[in-house]
C-alpha cells in the first residue's frame, strides 16, 4: 500500500512538474518559410507535336491539396495526419507501450518454459525484429536513402528532343503574390555535363 | 514385420498418382498466378469492372457454403466463441454499414471523422482478440499469447493512421482466402500441401515485378465516377505518390486470386481419390443439400440451410440486375455491406486451426 502510495505522489509530481516546464516555454518564432507553402504532386512532360498549344492537365487529388493549402485546411498525407492527431497519437503510445510490454513477458515467458521458443515462434520474432530494424534503419537514414528527386528528370533533354514523356515528382510551391507581375514559373533540375560527358 | 503388416497394396498407386496429381495442380497454379497478374496489369480497370460483376457475389455465395458446412450441430464447448463470433459480427457489420450515414449527417471534422474509424478498427481487432482468446482456451496445445502484443502493434498503427489501416485491410483481406486453401489442402490433400506452400513462395516475387514494372507508369485516367471510385478503392487518395496503375492493378490481382480459391479450388479440391473407389467430393456438388452436415444430421437444420442458401441466391441475382442498372452504386453498396463476409471468415478460419 506504501509503495502505491509513494508511485502515486511520485506521478502526481512529475505531471505537476511537467506542467510548470511546459509554462516556461516560449512559444516558437514563426519561420519565414513557413510562409511558402508547398504542395507535393507527380509531373510528366509530354513533348506532342499535334499539340497546337501547351496544357497543364492536374489530377483532382492534386488541385484538392492545392486549394488546401490556400485555405489553410488541413491535408491527408501521411505525415500531417499523424502529427495534427494530438489525442490519437496519445492513444498510438499507449498501445505500443503495452505492445512492446506483454511482447517482453512472452519472451521472459518462452524462454522459461520448458519446451523454449517453438519454430514457428522464433521465425515470428526474427520477422518482427527484422521489420523493426529495417524500419528504424529507414527513418534513421531516410534523408540520404535513395536517389535525390533530380534523378527522375536526369534524361529531360534527351527525352525532349526525342519526343518521349518523362515523369518525376514535383514541389508545387504557393507563393505570395508579386506586386511586379509575373506568371508560373517552371524550375527543372539540369545538369550540366562536359565535352566527355561527365557531370560537372 | 511391423511393415510387412502395414503394407497395403493400393498404396504405391495412390501415391503415384497423388503425385501426378500434385505436379498437374502446381502447374495449373503458377498458370492461374501468371495469368492473373498479366491481365491486372494489362488494363486493370476494365478487368475489374468485369471482375467484379461476374464473381463478386457468386464468391460470397460460395463462402456462404463453405462456412455452413463448416459450422457444427451442436456448439458445445465451442458455444461462447461462436456467440461472440456472431455477437460481434453483427454488430461491427451494423455499425460500418451506419458510417457513411453518419459522414453525410454529421458535420465532423477531419480529425474527428479520423477519430470514429479509428474507434471502429479498435472494435474490429478487440473483436479479433477475444476471438484469438477464447480459440486459445479449446486448443491449449499452441501458445497464443503472442498475438496479444501483435494486436496491440496493430492497434498502435491504428491510431497513429486510421485510413492506412483501412486500406492494409483492403489489400489483406484477399490473401485469408490462401491461408484457407492452405488449411483446406491440409485436411483433404495434405500430399499437395508441400507443392502448394512451393507455389506461394511464387507471389511475392510476382508483387515484386508488377510494383517495379508499374511504378514508374503513368496514373490511370479518372474520367468518370466509376473509374475515380476504382482509384479511389485501392487507396490513390491516400498514396498520391503512387501510380494508380499500379495500386488498381495491385488490388485487382489479389482480388482475382481471392475469387479464384473461393470459386474454383475449394469446392473443387475435395478429399483425395482413395484406391480404386472415388470419394465424393462434398464441396463440388453445391446443389445438394445433403452435402451440408448442418443440413444433413438428425439434429440438423434443413430448412434453415436451404433458406439461407436459396436467399444467398437471389441476392446474387439481385446483385447482377443492380450491376447492369447502376454499377457504380452498387459497387459502392457491395463494397460496404461485403464486409460482413470480411469479417466472417476470421472465426472460420481461426476455427481451421
Amino acid at each position: 500500500m506504501k509503495t502505491v502510495l509513494a508511485m502515486s505522489c511520485l506521478a502526481v509530481f512529475v505531471l505537476a512538474s511537467a506542467f510548470a516546464v511546459r509554462a516556461d516555454i516560449a512559444r516558437p518564432k514563426p519561420s519565414e518559410q513557413a510562409a511558402i507553402k508547398i504542395v507535393y504532386a507527380q509531373l510528366e512532360i509530354v513533348p506532342d507535336s499535334n499539340a497546337v498549344s501547351a496544357r497543364l492537365e492536374i489530377h483532382r487529388s492534386d488541385l484538392k491539396d492545392l486549394l488546401a493549402s490556400i485555405e489553410g485546411t488541413p491535408n491527408t498525407s501521411l505525415a500531417s495526419s499523424i502529427t495534427h492527431g494530438g489525442t490519437r497519437t496519445i492513444i498510438a503510445g499507449m498501445l505500443l507501450f503495452l505492445s512492446l510490454s506483454f511482447a517482453g513477458v512472452w519472451i521472459a515467458r518462452a524462454s522459461r518454459s520448458s519446451s523454449g521458443f517453438s519454430r514457428g515462434h522464433k521465425a515470428i520474432a526474427v520477422v518482427l525484429v527484422a521489420i523493426a530494424t529495417i524500419g528504424t534503419a529507414a527513418i534513421i537514414t531516410h534523408g540520404n536513402a535513395g536517389p535525390p528527386p533530380s534523378y527522375a528528370w536526369r534524361n529531360l533533354p534527351a527525352n525532349l528532343t526525342s519526343g518521349r514523356s518523362t515523369t518525376g515528382t514535383i514541389r508545387i510551391a504557393l507563393m505570395p503574390d508579386d506586386p511586379n507581375g509575373g506568371g508560373a514559373k517552371l524550375i527543372m533540375p539540369v545538369v550540366k555535363k562536359n565535352a566527355r560527358g561527365e557531370e560537372e | 514385420m511391423q511393415e510387412a503388416t502395414q503394407f497395403k497394396p493400393g498404396a504405391w498407386l495412390v501415391n503415384e498418382r497423388a503425385q501426378s496429381n500434385a505436379r498437374t495442380f502446381a502447374a495449373v497454379l503458377v498458370l492461374c498466378t501468371l495469368g492473373c497478374a498479366l491481365f491486372a496489369s494489362w488494363l486493370p480497370l476494365q478487368v475489374s469492372i468485369v471482375t467484379v460483376f461476374l464473381f463478386a457475389g457468386p464468391h460470397n455465395w460460395f463462402e456462404l457454403r463453405y462456412f455452413l458446412m463448416r459450422m457444427p450441430v451442436r456448439f458445445g464447448r465451442s458455444r461462447n466463441f461462436f456467440l461472440t463470433a456472431f455477437v460481434g459480427l453483427g454488430t461491427l457489420t451494423i455499425t460500418y454499414v451506419s458510417l457513411p450515414l453518419l459522414y453525410r449527417a454529421a458535420l465532423l471534422s477531419e480529425e474527428g471523422w479520423l477519430t470514429i474509424i479509428a474507434i471502429w478498427n479498435t472494435l474490429l481487432l478487440s473483436w479479433l482478440g477475444l476471438l484469438v482468446w477464447q480459440r486459445s482456451k479449446q486448443n491449449t496445445k499452441s501458445n497464443w499469447f503472442w498475438v496479444l502484443p501483435v494486436i496491440l502493434a496493430l492497434g498502435a498503427f491504428n491510431w497513429l493512421t486510421p485510413e492506412f489501416f483501412s486500406l492494409i485491410l483492403v489489400y489483406v483481406h484477399p490473401l485469408v482466402a490462401l491461408a484457407f486453401l492452405d488449411r483446406h489442402l491440409r485436411r483433404n490433400r495434405p500430399t499437395w500441401l508441400r507443392t502448394y506452400r512451393s507455389c506461394l513462395v511464387m507471389l511475392p516475387f510476382v508483387l515484386a515485378l508488377m510494383i517495379w514494372r508499374l511504378s514508374q507508369t503513368t496514373s490511370l485516367a479518372e474520367d468518370n465516377g466509376l473509374f475515380w471510385r476504382i482509384t479511389q478503392h485501392s487507396g490513390a487518395e491516400l498514396l498520391p505518390f503512387v501510380s494508380s496503375h499500379l495500386l488498381v492493378s495491385v488490388h485487382l490481382y489479389l482480388e482475382m486470386l481471392h475469387y479464384g480459391v473461393w470459386l474454383l479450388a475449394l469446392p473443387l479440391l475435395g478429399p483425395l481419390v482413395m484406391g480404386n473407389s472415388t470419394r465424393s467430393n462434398p464441396y463440388a456438388r453445391v446443389w445438394d443439400l445433403k452435402t451440408v452436415p448442418l443440413a444433413r444430421h438428425p439434429l440438423g437444420f434443413p430448412k434453415a440451410v436451404a433458406l439461407a442458401l436459396g436467399v444467398g441466391v437471389v441476392l446474387v441475382l439481385m446483385l447482377w440486375v443492380g450491376f447492369s442498372v447502376n454499377y457504380s452504386t452498387t459497387r459502392d453498396i457491395y463494397f460496404t455491406i461485403a464486409m460482413a463476409h470480411v469479417m466472417a471468415e476470421a472465426p472460420f478460419l481461426l476455427r481451421m486451426i
